[in-house]
């Protein structure tokens, strides 16, 4: 597993997080991968299955949301938990794979329910350190 | 008193005025003491005020109740009223948990007399009423089965027999909005809704078992069904995942709209749609959807813990008397009459993180509630207690019969956390007696008393101001959350 890449920024009613990655690839990464450890401790999800998200082109804020988006419902909808992620960028489309399992309520310790990934304070920026994103989730 | 670059006009002990400045189409009202707005106006929740100012359509006010702070576009604790004809309806001034309500259960139980089986019951509790992320109900429901609850709220559980004709009389606008259409209600919201029913859900939702503490108004207490140390059962719940997806889909649907028609406003997230326009319509057809199945599912919360006490006391129906005192959401957009500027419309009234309120004599209320006003629950921090108050007659007159939902966020979660670090939540709140089951440590941390306002405080406020009346204080003897 890959070492942490976010970190949670006080906000008063929801949770507002911070990650980074070296490119948008990687910073997408590390939204999916901050989005499960959430929602669980990801240490305890084996990587047995897979699932891929391809997230079309367009803004990078957009693209970000998309995936985040869409790895929240692969939880609420088929109870799919990652442990990792990983991506590839290919002519402005970014290919997602999460690695990880059902969610087993024996093994899986639920933190917190996540209700939606908004749009407040929705960021992605790219600097001389590699790409900073924000994004704020209701729960 | 200064909020930024706006002074604040201080109309009375309970009520403060911001001016109509540039743009805004009407001025902003706040509900709070001269104390609560100095922690008020540190937060952005006043701009959120004066931005919903800005929405076409809005009458009178911008309101904000004691209880504000701030939240996705509209602020927590605000209501809005629009005009259907130029108005605009927006999920942010709804929130994403649709119709997240509160009910209130009675017993014919002192708590006294239940102390010694409480950890028997409160863990009977918890291993029967699914809560926490994730959970499923045992009522799983799809296809044309899932409709009829979308269109028959509370009905739909007469029929399968987890309601009684009282359950309906006693729900808000008898648990269910007219208007709803399944078909508005995406196939990724209906999934998410599938396996929903019935179950708790986590972050500031609970199930607590309350003593009543104090009787401030004794007739209404009596009409409600409320004595001194009484045991009582309190659910706060909504539309769980069915909901959130519809307010999701519709933020996005209305942001092409917004950009089509041209339709500027002062933050992104006020995203909005002409409640005549199709997708006005159509999100507030999904909005109904989801506030009928929000109140199915404390219903049949509320089933299971009426059936889970009577199995853990081995009591009969009758010896237990758990019955329904009411349910009132806190997070809605619906049409009602109000007078505007002498002339009684019909408005469109957004109620986000506030309770409608309507006072004594209201036709809409219960024949048994309406010499006392509707019942409204304003739920405290787990370690505090609650209120029980009534709809009182300057809730029509100032706030679109309305008032405050709970105590409010003092502390972001995070803070929380780190406040909690080191010390166990559960044996402080066992040292404050109160007995804690919950799904997830994390939650817990995040719910800490410390995290909320007071909320005595917030009731003191909405009762000098006359918009609701004081019935009765309830304290926590034991917590279930997810």
């Amino acid at each position: 597993m890959t070492r942490r890449r976010y970190r949670l920024l006080p906000h008063t009613a929801d949770l507002l997080v911070e990650v980074r990655g070296s490119g948008l690839a990687s910073l997408i990464e590390s939204a999916a991968e901050a989005l499960f450890s959430l929602l669980t401790d990801r240490r305890r999800v084996r990587p047995t299955g897979r699932r891929v998200l391809v997230i079309p082109p367009g803004p990078p804020e957009e693209q970000l949301l998309l995936a985040l988006r869409r790895s929240l419902a692969l939880f609420d909808v088929d109870r799919f938990l990652a442990r990792s992620a990983s991506a590839t960028m290919e002519s402005g489309c970014v290919t997602l794979t999460l690695a990880g399992e059902p969610a087993d309520p024996f093994r899986h310790a639920a933190f917190r329910e996540i209700k939606a990934v908004t749009r407040h304070a929705l960021s992605a920026r790219r600097g001389a350190g590699g790409w900073t994103a924000r994004f704020l989730v209701d729960v | 008193m200064r909020f930024q670059d706006v002074t604040l006009k201080k109309i009375s002990d309970t009520t403060w005025e911001i001016p109509q400045g540039a743009g805004m189409r009407v001025p902003g009202r706040i509900f709070a003491s001269e104390a609560m707005m100095g922690d008020i106006v540190r937060d952005e929740a006043l701009r959120q005020v004066i931005n919903v100012a800005h929405l076409p359509g809005i009458r009178a006010y911008s309101i904000g109740m004691p209880d504000i702070h701030w939240g996705y576009g509209f602020p927590i604790g605000g209501v809005a009223a629009m005009d259907p004809e130029e108005g605009v309806v927006s999920p942010g001034g709804v929130g994403y948990d649709i119709n997240c309500g509160v009910r209130l259960l009675r017993s014919s139980l002192g708590v006294e007399s239940l102390r010694p089986r409480l950890p028997e019951l409160v863990a009977a509790l918890h291993r029967e009423v699914p809560s926490g992320v994730g959970s499923s109900g045992d009522v799983r429901v799809a296809g044309k089965e899932l409709d009829k609850v979308l269109s028959e709220g509370t009905r739909w559980a007469v029929s399968r027999g987890y309601a009684t004709e009282e359950d309906v009389e006693l729900t808000e606008d008898r648990g269910r909005f007219p208007g709803a259409d399944p078909a508005s209600v995406s196939e990724t919201a209906r999934k998410r809704g599938e396996d929903q029913l019935g179950t708790l859900g986590s972050g500031n939702h609970f199930l607590e078992i309350d003593e009543v503490a104090e009787i401030y108004w004794p007739e209404a207490a009596q009409a409600y069904g409320l004595f001194p140390g009484q045991a009582v059962f309190f659910i706060h719940s909504g539309s769980r995942g069915l909901g959130y997806q519809v307010c999701d889909d519709s933020l996005d649907r209305m942001a092409d709209y917004m950009r089509q028609n041209r339709l500027v406003v002062p933050d992104r997230q006020l995203a909005c749609a002409h409640i005549l326009a199709p997708e006005g319509v159509r999100y507030l057809a999904a909005l109904a959807a989801a506030a009928n199945y929000a109140f199915v599912n404390r219903q049949l919360l509320a089933h299971r813990v009426k059936e889970t006490v009577e199995r853990s006391l081995r009591m009969g129906p009758r010896d237990a008397g758990i019955r329904l005192v009411y349910d009132c959401g806190h997070n809605n957009a619906k049409f009602e009459p109000h007078e505007v500027e002498g002339k009684v419309r019909r408005l469109l009234v957004h109620r986000k993180g506030a309770t409608r309120a309507y006072p004594p004599g209201h036709p809409d209320l219960p024949a048994a509630y309406r010499p006392f006003g509707q019942p409204v629950f304003i739920p405290g921090d787990m370690g505090t207690g609650s209120y029980v108050l009534a709809g009182a007659e300057g809730s029509m007159r100032l706030a679109f019969g309305s008032t405050c939902h709970g105590a409010g966020r003092r502390m972001s979660r995070t803070q929380a956390m780190h406040s909690a670090r080191g010390k166990s939540v559960l044996s402080d709140m066992a040292r404050r007696g109160v007995l804690v089951a919950c799904a997830s440590r994390r939650t817990l941390a995040e719910e800490i008393p410390e995290a909320y306002k007071d909320v005595a405080a917030v009731v003191d406020v909405v009762e000098r101001a006359g918009i609701a009346r004081k019935v009765a204080r309830l304290k926590p003897v034991a917590v279930v959350k997810g």
